[in-house]
């Protein structure tokens, strides 16, 4: 008896797979892998072109350089959940089966694509600066006006408030989990008598639960790694204060064109938020698997 | 059937990775005199003023060489150096690039980093210039770049605001304080310094004490020239400006300018904020916010005894060649053109200051272009026993320890002591580290 095989006009042989992620294969190793290795060498690199770990341990007893650790994990700790928070509220928000529902989550997800260009920083400092709308309307409710982009205190909020603006991606993810939950469950619980919240506490979040620990995940390696926000609206001012690793990075590499520090800042970077995962993971282990 | 799609696409792989791999073909091309049919890369900074004078340039250039096809590369000053530098590390920079004082330290410290020009002296007419204003461009024995034009930085204010206030233009540096205190009384500020990329509050801190004391910040060959004491003293002053209500606080600025530069501000363009530092070669953007005229060159600050020393000057720009080009004549004729081309001198204008070429000058001079803002700035300068201002000086990891000092003691976070201390440590190690 023959044996079958589909045919087609490359012909299926033991390479075919391998062939067909031949272009992957290649691009990861270009840029991804090659670059990898070369930043790790490159971070060793002292100032006479010796390989030492010299870099490590100026950065590690620089003080900018563990403030701007500080900064980074400071704004991680404070972006991550209120977005987690904002983003499952619109997604629920969202879920209702309303005529014209897709032109609301259209809306919701078009500051996510919009990112922080120059467009959105412009209209950020018409927000934030001393005479901006948000200051005008809390004068205008009776606040006192906040000197957002000057305090050190706020600053920092001002890009926190922008990546929260940006919620979009997050949500779309949420939505796509809630969408998932079998609807039996909230028939069978409306008819023992359980209402909306305990609903909610007892039926979507734990069958969302490793939707959010996804969330949490991508949301954290996001915010450790922010750049462009900072870079744009406040330049890392005022005292350094919404300076992240990121712009550290940048600074080192571009300003002052010292690429061994920036590659061994990279790998440390890495090296944080591995840990962090790491610690994610074991921390949740037990929530996720009950 | 199958073998043959196997080979195409080993083969495939090998092109792709071939072309990808790193070949560091480092060898300069050798000029042979000729000007062959090529394109270019040619990059600068500035405000709109000089990108429309200059793509003029190029459209005059294009119809005269129509073989030598000129890509324009430009933008504003914040994040140029970066993407310079991101360029030239990766061996991707244009051929012909506008380059900073600085940038020649730290992109070429040996001299190998641009083309050396004096190879090229066939395409560009060196004898324009003098050896003082070569000497500018050179590492070394090299010839890494030619000055465009020489510059300092002088103090622009708003007339309007000026003749509303009934003040005059400060001469001395308690003229200015004075200034500050009658300005303050309707809410507005005789001038403004700044700690971004331009980083004028150093700066003018650096001018009061070096008329004072006589010595140089840092001398030219990289040395510290100030003490702590000085350092103390210059911080101090700069203080003394802000609580003088010369200047807004760094606080006031950021909360109301947030990261954008001065000229985009509504504080200066709606005058509440009436003058600038600014480089002759670059006050071209501040003027083009206000209406004609408006913006006026003041002298420069001087003690009670009229001594105008140390104010500062410097190659405001230079032209440079990659090292990397495969077309050096074409290049270097192509910045022959910029920088003594008649008709470019027209069109050019004083966008990039007062043309340190002899026959550019002597172009704008005969069609009386040779007025304006740059043209005022150059001269009170000229009157002035003016120092060269140090490459060190700029770079921009010591621009960082200027601005986190005054930052700090802006802030109250540090007082003038401490900072000053540790603005000397940092910047004697670093240039130590540098000179090496």
């Amino acid at each position: 008896m023959r044996s079958r095989f589909y045919r087609n006009p490359v012909g299926v042989s033991k390479f075919t797979g391998l062939i067909l992620i031949l272009p992957f294969i290649i691009g990861a190793v270009l840029f991804i892998i090659y670059p990898f290795i070369y930043s790790f060498i490159v971070g060793l690199k002292d100032t006479n072109g010796g390989l030492s770990l010299d870099n490590y341990r100026n950065i590690l007893t620089d003080s900018s350089s563990r403030r701007t650790l500080f900064v980074t994990l400071k704004y991680t700790a404070v972006l991550v959940p209120l977005k987690l928070i904002v983003s499952l509220l619109a997604a629920l928000l969202l879920n209702c089966e309303l005529k014209g529902i897709g032109i609301f989550r259209t809306a919701f997800y078009i500051p996510s694509i919009l990112g922080s260009n120059i467009a959105v920083i412009i209209m950020w400092q018409y927000l934030f600066t001393s005479d901006g709308l948000v200051n005008q309307l809390l004068k205008a409710v009776g606040i006192s006006p906040v000197g957002w982009y000057g305090d050190p205190n706020y600053a920092l909020f001002i890009i926190v408030l922008l990546r929260l603006w940006e919620f979009g991606s997050t949500m779309v993810i949420f939505l796509a989990g809630l969408r998932n939950i079998p609807k039996e469950l909230y028939d069978a619980a409306k008819v023992d008598g359980c209402g909306r919240i305990r609903a909610f506490f007892s039926i979507t979040l734990p069958q969302l639960k490793n939707i959010i620990f996804i969330n949490l995940i991508l949301q954290t390696i996001a915010a450790m790694q922010e750049f462009n926000a900072p870079y744009l609206i406040t330049g890392g001012g005022p005292l350094g204060s919404t300076r992240t690793v990121g712009m550290h990075i940048y600074d080192e590499m571009f300003r002052f064109g010292d690429e061994g520090t920036a590659n061994a800042i990279s790998w440390l970077l890495f090296a944080v938020i591995g840990i962090i995962i790491i610690l994610l993971y074991r921390f949740t282990e037990k929530l996720r698997r009950d | 059937m199958k073998k043959n799609i196997l080979k195409t696409a080993a083969l495939c792989c090998i092109i792709s990775l071939s072309a990808c791999s790193d070949k560091k073909d480092y060898s300069v091309t050798m000029p042979d005199g000729t000007l062959d049919k090529c394109s270019l890369r040619f990059s600068w900074w500035g405000g709109d003023d000089r990108h429309e004078a200059t793509l003029k340039a190029i459209d005059l250039w294009n119809q005269k060489n129509p073989d030598i096809t000129i890509i324009p590369e430009y933008g504003g000053w914040d994040g140029w150096a970066e993407k310079m530098n991101s360029q030239v590390s990766s061996g991707t920079e244009p051929d012909i690039m506008q380059i900073n004082y600085d940038w020649l330290i730290s992109m070429s410290p040996d001299g190998d980093g641009f083309y050396d020009l004096d190879k090229l002296s066939s395409q560009i007419d060196l004898s324009q210039f003098d050896n003082e204003v070569l000497s500018f461009g050179r590492v070394g024995e090299k010839l890494n770049a030619v000055a465009v034009s020489v510059s300092g930085r002088s103090l622009f204010y708003n007339s309007e605001v000026f003749s509303r206030m009934g003040a005059d233009y400060p001469e001395t540096w308690s003229d200015l304080i004075a200034l500050g205190n009658k300005f303050g009384e309707s809410g507005l500020y005789p001038l403004d310094l700044d700690i971004q990329s331009g980083g004028t509050a150093w700066y003018l801190a650096v001018v009061y004490i070096q008329q004072q004391t006589g010595r140089q910040f840092i001398t030219p060959n990289g040395e510290l020239g100030f003490t702590v004491e000085d350092i103390k003293a210059a911080l101090s002053f700069y203080k003394k400006l802000e609580d003088s209500h010369v200047i807004r606080t760094v606080r006031t600025r950021t909360d109301e300018d947030g990261n954008a530069a001065l000229y985009q501000s509504s504080e200066f363009i709606g005058g509440r904020v009436a003058g600038v530092l600014e480089w002759g070669s670059a006050v071209g953007k501040y003027e083009s916010v206000l209406p004609d005229g408006i913006l006026e060159a003041g002298p420069l600050l001087t003690d009670e005894k009229g001594c105008s020393d140390g104010w500062m000057i410097k190659p405001s720009l230079l032209y440079a060649v990659s090292k990397r080009t495969k077309h050096p004549d074409e290049a270097a004729a192509f910045i022959n053109f910029m920088l003594n081309d008649e008709k470019c001198a027209d069109i050019l204008g004083t966008t990039r200051g007062i043309p340190a070429s002899r026959s550019a000058e002597s172009a704008l001079e005969k069609s009386g272009s040779l007025k304006g803002l740059a043209k005022e700035c150059n001269d009170i300068l000229e009157r002035s026993e003016t120092v060269t201002i140090s490459p060190y000086m700029e770079l921009s990891r010591m621009k960082e320890f200027y601005n986190t000092a005054i930052e700090s003691v802006s802030y109250g976070t540090a007082d003038v002591d401490s900072a000053a201390k540790q603005m000397f440590s940092s910047v004697n190690n670093y240039l130590e580290k540098i000179r090496k």
